[in-house]
């Protein structure tokens, strides 16, 4: 059965599209058909961990929202992008990157109903085993509808107050919406911190059960969203990690 | 005659003047919340599937039903002889992104 996932934090900077990026990666890697939605329509990004540019963007979530194309219309193949050894496929249906068309949609609006619409079609139309929609940071009503209609949410915090207290209100939120399943990823985690202390208070705190601890680590900034780094760095802790978080996922 | 639960969640759909938001679902009353919640994850629903959610008879959740397609929560899909089926859009309404979540802070609290 096909899964939705939304990938969400409270705050910005967390590593969110990072994350998204390589879920995708190791769950194609194991022979899933997956597609990931960027859904920051504000500020879009994810689409570069993915080698694509503007000029290789046919069409984007926007034209769909402005019903110039299909849902399946904006989905791009990239599983040949990020290159290791891929068996399943991912395809990127990315936000417009165009200034113009940005402000025209912050300016406009969108129907929301079509973007529900799209999630559900998309899944069907490109027989989808995982659907993973990288959420715009905070809550709004458009990230509600993504936790909405997710199987599975994906938190994503750093060991930091601002981000505890944030997070807490996104938990209970999401309770409320009775989402299936959530799974939180404890990111960017300084080396001097006792990582199993710092899950078991996470787990304590949120009641939900931390998928990974990931450590900060300097090759991640050095890749500099350049490429995927469960791909670039296999054997890598980060990678290890994310690893454990797909099993979850696939559970 | 209907119940009190069932009256108190008819006068609390009936009141609302605008169309129903994902920061809506949070806040309905239960058994309403958890019903919709349910529906939401179906792609698809026939008013026996909603109504397996709720304590109240079929003609009264079918009454609902229909509050919730009037505030564009739910549409009719198809229509089969005393079967209804629907589709929880999560709002058909056109939103500027810049206007204030104005009170989603205040739901939240």
């Amino acid at each position: 059965m096909s899964k939705i996932i939304s990938i969400h934090s409270f705050r910005g900077g967390t590593g969110k599209s990072n994350t998204t990026a390589n879920i995708a990666a190791l769950l194609a890697k194991d022979g899933a058909r997956v597609c990931v939605v960027d859904t920051d329509i504000n500020s879009p990004g994810i689409h570069v961990l993915f080698n694509l540019d503007d000029s290789d963007m046919v069409h984007s979530l926007n034209d769909y929202l402005w019903k110039k194309c299909t849902i399946e219309e904006a989905a791009h193949d990239v599983t040949g992008r990020i290159g290791g050894d891929i068996k399943g496929q991912i395809l990127l249906i990315p936000s417009s990157i165009k200034p113009g068309e940005i402000a025209r949609i912050l300016r406009d609006g969108y129907d929301v109903g079509l973007l529900n619409d799209g999630f559900r079609d998309v899944v069907d139309k490109l027989k989808l085993d995982y659907l993973l929609i990288d959420t715009h940071p905070g809550l709004n009503d458009e990230t509600l509808l993504s936790i909405a209609i997710s199987n599975i949410l994906v938190i994503i915090l750093r060991p930091d107050s601002q981000d505890y207290q944030g997070t807490a209100v996104t938990v209970d939120v999401a309770k409320k919406l009775d989402v299936p399943k959530m799974v939180m990823l404890v990111n960017k985690t300084p080396s001097a911190f006792d990582f199993d202390d710092v899950r078991e208070r996470v787990e304590q705190t949120y009641d939900v059960k931390v998928g990974a601890v990931l450590p900060h680590a300097d090759e991640m900034m050095t890749l500099a969203s350049s490429g995927i780094f469960s791909i670039q760095f296999p054997d890598h802790p980060i990678t290890k990690g994310l690893q454990k978080l797909v099993e979850q996922i696939k559970k | 005659m209907s119940s009190p639960l069932f009256d108190s969640i008819r006068k609390e759909l009936e009141a609302r003047k605008d169309d129903i938001r994902p920061s809506d679902i949070i806040l309905f009353s239960e058994p309403l919340r958890t019903a919709l919640n349910a529906v939401i994850h179906l792609k698809r629903f026939s008013l026996t599937e909603f109504a397996a959610n709720l304590p109240f008879t079929r003609e009264e959740t079918k009454l609902l039903a229909d509050l919730l397609i009037k505030r564009n929560l739910f549409e009719l899909f198809a229509e089969s002889p005393g079967e209804p089926v629907y589709m929880a859009r999560l709002s058909a309404m056109t939103r500027p992104l810049t206007r204030p979540p104005t009170d989603l802070w205040k739901k939240i609290d």
